[in-house]
């Protein structure tokens, strides 16, 4: 049994490592629009708004980043028992991860694309080339900070689950919390930014996505670069929040006081919701337009 | 999405031929894992991976089939019921003659994995279209075959792993203890769920998807050959992933091809499509 200040410190190690996973993994999925905002990004090139925008359809989120963890805590398992030193060995296998990121990307875009034939969508080469290793970048980050998590809660805090078992669930976890937080950052607004804020998604608008940028085509790029302002820090946020309060109340509290302090973290949390709601429907109340008036749903 | 919404799917290798494939290909390649007994030897675990490979294609197109009828954003889910439904057929199947309950030989094991991943498909399939009104005219022979090619790429890649599908002896200490388990259960489920949705749109066509399923479940495989590592011997995980990654290369050229055969077009960069040219 490790003493109670060392055991909060690793906690607080874990929540920092959380944190980074789930700002990487979310920009990772901006970079290639997975997951919610993809169905716009493959609904435009149907509705005649062919774009420059990379679609990343490889699953959603949550049971991709499950293969990727798994898949890297899988090679560092094995990597561990060959006696390889831990840091090396969650590098290698986070590696091995992010290529398989990186080689189902490449089919979701290609293949995707390829099945849009008829609404004249060309493959630009040169977005594969350019996207696809800033997807293995993030997604290296991403999935070395889970594991690394992982690996802390497994070898540390003798959790009782096999290392690739528990980097698979928390890779579901991260993959789960990137899609409902940072998902509506860039579905929402930075696709749909030259939307009046706040009107909703009008289904005449459905596809019509922003495809230029500042200067030239907008791009994923363009679009992690926006994202990486807030959409990414806030999923981060929240993912080191969930690994930071579930770990802090068993390492604080034992047996049935644990799951009564989780119960209550669960009960201000919903709470704390519920009040942001109310503040702003109370701030900002059902969106006007700017002719005054006319009410959207 | 809109184009591919509400009917059959059509076109390549009839359903029945693919069936034959993954069930004949898939339950041979779990069987000749069995040769590593007989020889003494674990250099035929790689079997066990080929035989993922079959079933991997079958219920890639199973998910073709019942997906082209508007699933959509449901494409993911059906991967995941596959290996949901498959994982606890194929446990089940492999403990089931070890326990001593029922006097039925071990040989058996994967035979009733595979029937009972068929009768919980066949349930969860009756669920949705009798009481979710799901209304989709094949849901019922899909799920089964969804099922049963989840339940044989779990039990293909668990005896690459292991070297043997026998579970207390050998799939229980190197698969499910290490947690294997975790890569085996979503890699099966990715590489069933991904190919059709990585093709979705009204220009898909079957051989590109099942392209890319031979493809993935090669890398999978790959991956399952470097975790057996810890359980048998380093040359007969080696073949296993020499072999996968030979099978990865070869079809992931041909995905190539094809889409560059079928795509509207390929360039290196370049502008959007003018308006003219939208017309």
């Amino acid at each position: 049994m490790i003493d109670p200040i060392t055991g909060l410190g690793i906690v607080a190690l874990m929540g920092a490592l959380a944190t980074i996973a789930g700002a990487a993994e979310d920009l990772e999925s901006d970079v290639g629009s997975q997951s919610n905002p993809n169905s716009q990004v493959q609904l435009a090139a149907q509705m005649d708004f062919p774009h420059r925008i990379f679609n990343k359809a490889i699953s959603g989120e949550p049971p991709a980043y499950g293969l990727w963890c798994a898949t890297g805590a899988t090679v560092a398992s094995v990597l561990l028992a060959q006696n390889m030193s831990v840091i090396f060995a969650i590098a290698i296998g986070s590696l091995a991860g992010a290529i398989l990121l990186g080689l189902f990307s490449v089919t979701a875009h290609m293949g995707r694309t390829a099945s849009q034939k008829r609404f004249k969508q060309p493959i630009y080469m040169d977005m594969v080339i350019g996207h696809v290793p800033s997807i293995i970048a993030h997604g290296f980050i991403a999935v070395f900070c889970i594991i690394s998590f992982s690996y802390i809660m497994d070898h540390v805090l003798s959790h009782p689950f096999p290392l690739p078992l528990l980097a698979f669930l928390w890779g579901i976890t991260a993959g789960a919390i990137g899609s409902s937080t940072g998902d509506v950052h860039y579905g929402a607004e930075r696709e749909f930014q030259n939307q009046p804020f706040g009107c909703g998604l009008n289904a005449a608008y459905s596809g019509n996505i922003v495809r230029k940028a500042e200067s030239g085509l907008r791009n994923g790029i363009d679009n992690v670069w926006a994202c990486a302002k807030f959409g990414g820090p806030v999923t981060g946020l929240a993912l080191g929040f969930t690994v930071f309060f579930d770990n802090w109340r068993s390492t604080v509290f034992s047996g049935v006081n644990a799951v009564i302090a989780g119960l209550i973290i669960v009960l201000i949390l919903i709470l704390a919701n519920r009040l942001v709601e109310v503040q702003g429907r109370k701030a900002y109340g059902p969106f006007k337009d700017e002719d005054g008036g006319a009410e959207t749903a | 999405m809109s184009a591919v919404e509400g009917g059959p799917a059509s076109g390549g290798l009839p359903p029945n031929k693919v069936i034959a494939i993954g069930v004949i290909g898939g339950l041979a390649g779990i069987y000749l894992t069995m040769l590593n007994q007989t020889f003494n030897t674990t250099i035929f675990s790689v079997m066990g991976g080929i035989g993922s490979i079959f079933a991997v294609v079958w219920g890639a197109d199973a998910v073709r089939r019942v997906c082209s009828y508007g699933l959509g954003t449901g494409v993911p889910s059906i991967g995941m019921v596959a290996l949901g439904m498959g994982i606890v057929a194929a446990i089940f199947g492999l403990i089931l003659p070890e326990t001593g309950i029922l006097q039925i030989p071990a040989i058996l094991g994967p035979v009733i994995s595979f029937i009972v991943a068929a009768l919980i498909g066949l349930v969860i399939g009756l669920l949705s279209n009798k009481i979710l009104n799901m209304n989709i005219p094949i849901m019922e022979k899909s799920m089964i075959e969804i099922a049963g090619a989840g339940c044989l790429v779990m039990m293909g890649l668990s005896a690459s792993i292991a070297g043997s599908f026998a579970f207390n002896d050998a799939i229980l200490p190197s698969v499910v203890s290490t947690g294997y388990i975790a890569l085996v259960f979503i890699g099966g489920a990715m590489t069933i769920l991904h190919p059709f949705n990585a093709n979705l749109g009204p220009d898909e066509s079957q051989y590109r998807t099942l392209y890319v399923a031979v493809e993935k479940a090669a890398i999978i495989m790959v991956i399952a050959g470097f975790a057996s590592l810890t359980a048998i011997d380093a040359v007969s995980a080696a073949l296993t992933m020499l072999v996968g990654l030979l099978i990865f290369l070869v079809y992931f050229n041909k995905f190539m091809k094809s889409v560059h055969r079928e795509a509207y077009k390929v360039v290196g960069t370049g502008l959007l499509p003018s308006a003219e040219e939208l017309e």
